[in-house]
């Protein structure tokens, strides 16, 4: 048996759970609990475990589809997550009061995970704020030396999540297809 | 007797008088359940088109013009050979059975676009027997070119589409520049010339701009980034498509109207220029563009919100990690020169990507793609994504 995952991260209300959702063969499984803290206000189901879903390539592979919780406190939880990991799906909501700072906190965050394999970027709720735009976006990492795939996402789109995790794989291996 | 889809088939009948239209009601009518009704040409999907009345060679080349991906079904006392894809040839006099049997051929390549399943006709019935029993190599029936097997990366385009945006040009010899003129087109002679324009003029004096010509009414709405189009997006496509030097577009600035009574589609003015780049370009290229110079790409176009042309993640993947010449990014990813020339013509018009300037890029040759460990595992993982 094969086993292989990827992590999808981000902050807060950001569409992890969602985003899993839309592309696992399996119903989710969320381990949801009630928030007790500040967060309850942006999000009253908020994640404070992790997310689980699942794409069944065959009998003996399976790609597990890990959603990290969305609050800092629980980043003890983000380096055992990423072992083994293909890459990383870093969701971002552009309804967040600073989301260049949650941006660049998940990248510093799983930055040697990054390093060892790649990133992609989606960002979510751009129908409620059109600002920042994926411009923006891009101008804030014009000096970390690489191009990011960064798309306007609707996480419950599985389409648009499948665009951002083949953009991923295409990343890791431009030349899959053909 | 089967029961009628949900939708009848439009057709369109090109060149025929009052009588022969009659006949083709009274059969679709008596013979198919009503399968099929007569529309006019403007709202047909498909159209028949008699090529014995007089200048019935012109009205072909006419209507080939105006829909040049439009399944037609050509008739004729005379046989002939059809190179066409969307064209099927019967010959007159015309069989019922081998009417019905083109016009289900046509219809076919309809559904490839749409993908409407649920329109298909069900491979059990009567109707779908009968004419798997009338599928006979001497059919006077040119059929038309089978699909292409679809790859793995084009996946996320119908067949059809991927002619809409690509073409179909083969290769050519970059060493040879006899067969250059064929992959080049002028931008300046297609909508998305005066588009261009249009833009600059919004983005000088921060106004709207009206364009307007032949085509349906088109607006850039400066405060907004949007283009407005007042009509269906299939009567805008042939003025995208065809070159035409002479046609003369006005340019004028407004303020908005506040009450527009009419409907409009509404586009972002960056995924509507890279869709009108993809129709004037089909897997062509700019006219001027070095072919052997590295290309480099400013940042990943979003993907999400654009239409998505076969290969074009890949290539965007292998621009980002290096520029790289348009012929090399073909040969790197074993893949036809026309989705590299396709999406570099897109990417070119949203301002994405062009030629490099440095030195420096094209002192070595491109490194080879590195290929990950993992590759298979990835692929199979991209093949359940695109389903």
């Amino acid at each position: 048996m094969n086993d292989f995952k990827i992590i999808f991260s981000g902050p807060v209300g950001a569409g992890k759970t969602t985003a899993i959702g839309a592309i696992s063969d399996i119903d989710p499984v969320t381990t949801d609990e009630q928030a007790t803290d500040m967060t309850k206000v942006q999000k009253p189901g908020t994640t404070v475990a992790m997310d689980y879903g699942q794409i069944t390539l065959d009998e003996s592979e399976k790609i597990h589809l890990y959603g990290t919780p969305g609050q800092e406190r629980f980043n003890f939880m983000w380096d055992i997550l990423t072992q083994g990991g293909i890459g990383l799906v870093l969701l971002l909501n552009n309804t967040r009061p600073d989301p260049f700072r949650d941006m660049h906190f998940f990248l510093n965050a799983f930055q040697a995970f990054i390093a060892s394999s790649k990133v992609v970027i989606g960002v979510t709720q751009m129908d409620l704020s059109r600002t920042p735009t994926i411009e923006d976006y891009h101008l804030q990492l014009e000096n970390s030396g690489t191009k990011v795939p960064i798309f306007d996402v609707d996480a419950r789109d599985k389409r648009d999540v499948s665009l951002l995790v083949e953009a991923l794989l295409y990343s890791l291996d431009p030349g899959l297809g053909g | 007797m089967t029961s009628p889809p949900k939708s009848p088939v439009r057709l369109g009948a090109i060149g025929m008088d009052q009588r022969q239209l009659n006949a083709l009601s009274l059969l679709f009518s008596s013979k198919c359940n009503n399968r099929y009704i007569l529309v006019e040409e403007e709202s047909a999907e498909i159209c028949i088109l008699d090529l014995d009345v007089f200048g019935g060679e012109r009205l072909w080349e006419e209507c080939r013009e105006r829909h040049p991906d439009l399944p037609l079904i050509l008739v004729s006392l005379k046989t002939r050979s059809i190179s066409d894809s969307y064209t099927v040839f019967v010959q007159k006099p015309i069989p019922v059975k081998l009417l019905i049997m083109a016009i289900e051929k046509q219809r076919r390549l309809l559904l490839i676009t749409t993908a409407d399943e649920a329109d298909l006709i069900d491979e059990e019935t009567p109707a779908a027997t009968e004419m798997k029993a009338l599928e006979r190599p001497d059919t006077p029936c040119e059929a038309p070119r089978a699909p292409p097997k679809v790859s793995r990366a084009a996946s996320l385009m119908s067949v059809t589409e991927e002619k809409h945006f690509v073409g179909t040009a083969q290769d050519i010899d970059s060493n040879n520049p006899a067969q250059w003129e064929k992959i080049f087109y002028n931008p300046d002679h297609y909508l998305l010339g005066h588009l261009q324009q249009a833009l600059n003029l919004a983005v000088k004096h921060n106004r709207n701009v009206a364009v307007e010509g032949p085509w349906p009414k088109i607006h850039l709405m400066a405060e907004t980034h949007t283009v407005r189009v007042y009509s269906e997006e299939r009567h805008l496509r042939p003025f995208c498509t065809i070159p035409d030097s002479t046609l003369e577009a006005s340019l004028r600035l407004f303020d908005e109207v506040k009450s527009q009574a009419s409907t409009f589609q509404e586009y972002p003015v960056y995924a509507f220029f890279w869709k009108l780049a993809l129709w004037a370009s089909r897997g062509r290229l700019p006219e001027g563009t070095n072919l052997t110079q590295p290309i480099y790409l400013r940042r990943w176009p979003n993907f999400t919100r654009l239409v998505v042309t076969p290969h074009a993640i890949a290539i965007a993947a292998t621009w980002t990690e290096q520029p790289r010449s348009l012929v090399d990014t073909a040969a790197a990813l074993g893949i036809p020169q026309r989705y590299v020339f396709a999406f570099y013509s897109a990417t070119k018009a949203v301002q994405l990507a062009g030629e490099t300037r440095r030195a420096v890029d094209t002192l070595l040759a491109p490194q080879s793609i590195e290929q990950s460990s993992r590759r298979g595992l990835l692929g199979r993982l991209l093949d359940r994504l695109r389903g």
